[in-house]
């Protein structure tokens, strides 16, 4: 689905009949929805429903770049699940101290961080502690992990498909379902669109136009999510 | 329901269930514990006992057992209802029990070993066969609809509707887990399992139907509830395929965000269910009939009124001239 997903925001692709699959620029700036009220529900560690949206959001950011840096499912669900504690433990100190960057930022190194931590137990057969406490602010910690540019591009790429993710998720509940279904299959599985036509029983002109709609609406929410993040910074 | 460890070996003190030995823990249910017991003629039954101490405030525990009280005798006379056959405790007691039907184990069907029992819910199937044909989805989907349609009939509502709530006993699937039945419209609160919870809340007919059509949803496409409404990448040969989508219609009917959307109520999801197992591609709306037929059908009908026509013109000429 990889492809699919970096082609969705083709803009000839949008307008109706796809011709080159080429990748719309997305800005690089941050713009995943950390949206500034959820930052500061997560500093309740009882708001449940809060977290809930949090690690909704961002596990499978965290899950996939733990998987692309080397580690197994399983070591990547740990990862998951130390680098969300992180956040828990140290989120107040990141509302407090505004040096310490944005939130994309400080979540990426959080994440690197937990993945060789992961690394390591490998290497040390789990003779090493994982220090979960430890945030941006600790810098000795920093030269432990290479920060390469390969690294660097593997975070902004989940980063952006993530943020597809979340914003194809949000518009699935704002259309009818039978457009969303072909846009998907067209848009975001890539079939043919005279294949979708026959398989959702409508004609070819209807599966362009739910695609130019949906689609629509998916970049609309982009760039809430873009404006919602830059409120937060 | 999650499969524990204890057994009744352990000493954490049990309750005492009339007439019935327990044997292990096999999962947790609303509110409670789900045991394996026997009963005094040897035959393993499903014992649910529901404690006080589970709940924060009397009032959901008084909800449970009133609930329990309403359905039991409605268990029994609707063969897509898990039979309950003894109700023990009371509201005002620190537990209540109730002794159900058990389900089939999942390895080796209504044969029950209990050292390795492991009861039979579509969750497991799920798990175990990630999507089921769409032959089977309607033989599964349309007893429970006609279950809920019964409840919904009697005035009460499940709430719960979800894979693991949905047992087989004797390979047949059955719905189970009673501890959310309530009467309608009694109560919104918040219950049941996110995913297959209705946007609008729980605690309608139509609630019940949204939950329904998510279980479809993910026994027909083997995609997980959050992916609603997505359709799988492989859809299979030509025929699977024509299925999954005259199903995904049903699927799509019952979980329109819009309740009024909805089937309003199970007797018109169960006849659209019912309707795709006899003559799949006739009674959904679906143009299939090939476009020939439709021109033979009017030259058919053409003949037909010609041929009353020259009857007709035929008497009406010997009325008028006898000779």
């Amino acid at each position: 689905m990889g492809d699919a997903w970096r082609n969705m925001f083709d803009e000839n692709q949008f307008s109706g009949q796809g011709k080159v699959n080429r990748p719309m620029a997305l800005p690089v700036e941050d713009f995943i929805p950390t949206r500034y009220s959820l930052l500061s529900r997560l500093q309740n560690w009882d708001d449940h429903e809060s977290w809930k949206d949090f690690f909704d959001t961002y596990w499978r950011l965290i899950y996939s770049v733990a998987l692309r840096s080397g580690l197994k499912d399983a070591e990547a669900q740990d990862v998951v699940q130390e680098t969300i504690i992180s956040v828990a433990r140290n989120i107040q100190k990141f509302k407090r101290d505004r040096t310490l960057g944005s939130f994309k930022g400080w979540l990426r190194n959080l994440t690197r961080w937990r993945i060789a931590d992961q690394l390591r137990r490998r290497t040390n057969a789990g003779a090493l502690p994982t220090d979960i406490d430890r945030d941006v602010s600790d810098e000795w910690a920093l030269p432990e992990i290479p920060d390469s540019n390969e690294a660097e591009s593997v975070w902004e790429e989940e980063w952006r498909l993530n943020l597809l993710q979340v914003a194809l998720k949000n518009v699935r509940g704002l259309v009818k379902e039978e457009y969303y279904q072909i846009f998907d299959l067209y848009a975001v599985k890539q079939w043919p669109a005279e294949k979708v036509a026959r398989t959702m029983d409508v004609s070819v002109g209807k599966v362009y136009l739910a695609k130019y709609r949906v689609g629509a609406l998916v970049k609309k929410e982009i760039r809430r999510l873009e404006a919602s993040e830059l409120q937060s910074q | 329901m999650s499969t524990p460890a204890r057994t009744s070996e352990e000493a954490a003190p049990r309750p005492v269930v009339a007439e019935h030995q327990l044997i292990r823990l096999i999962g947790f249910g609303s509110g409670g514990e789900v045991w394996l017991a026997k009963n005094a003629l040897g035959i393993y039954r499903a014992v649910k006992i529901v404690f006080r101490k589970s709940f924060s405030n009397p009032k959901p525990y008084e909800n449970e057992f009133n609930g329990l009280l309403k359905f039991e005798p409605l268990s029994r006379r609707h063969d897509g209802l898990v039979d309950i056959l003894q109700v023990g405790g009371s509201v005002a007691s620190d537990y209540f029990y109730c002794v159900m039907e058990l389900a089939d184990d999942a390895h080796t069907g209504p044969a029950i070993n209990p050292d390795d029992y492991q009861p039979r819910t579509l969750g497991y199937d799920l798990t175990e066969r990630r999507r089921l044909p769409i032959g089977e989805c309607i033989r599964l989907g349309a007893p429970i609809a006609s279950a809920l349609g019964f409840l919904h009939q009697h005035g009460l509502i499940h709430r719960d509707v979800k894979p693991a709530n949905i047992i087989f006993v004797n390979g047949f699937p059955k719905l189970a887990d009673a501890g959310l039945v309530t009467e309608m419209f009694k109560t919104r609160s918040r219950v049941g399992t996110e995913g297959y919870i209705a946007p609008e809340g729980p605690g309608t007919a139509r609630a019940d139907i949204y939950a329904l059509g998510k279980v479809l949803y993910e026994i027909s496409t083997g995609k997980d509830r959050s992916e609603y409404p997505e359709l799988p990448a492989e859809m299979g040969n030509p025929v699977e395929m024509r299925d999954l989508m005259q199903f995904n219609k049903i699927v799509l009917q019952a979980c329109r965000t819009n309740p009024r959307l909805r089937y309003r109520n199970t007797e018109e999801m169960m006849s659209d269910l019912l309707a795709f197992q006899f003559c799949p591609r006739g009674l959904l709306g679906e143009k299939n009939l090939p476009v020939y037929v439709g021109w033979v059908g009017i030259f058919g009908l053409l003949v037909a009124a010609s041929i009353v026509f020259l009857l007709l013109w035929h008497m009406t000429l010997r009325l008028l001239h006898p000779e």
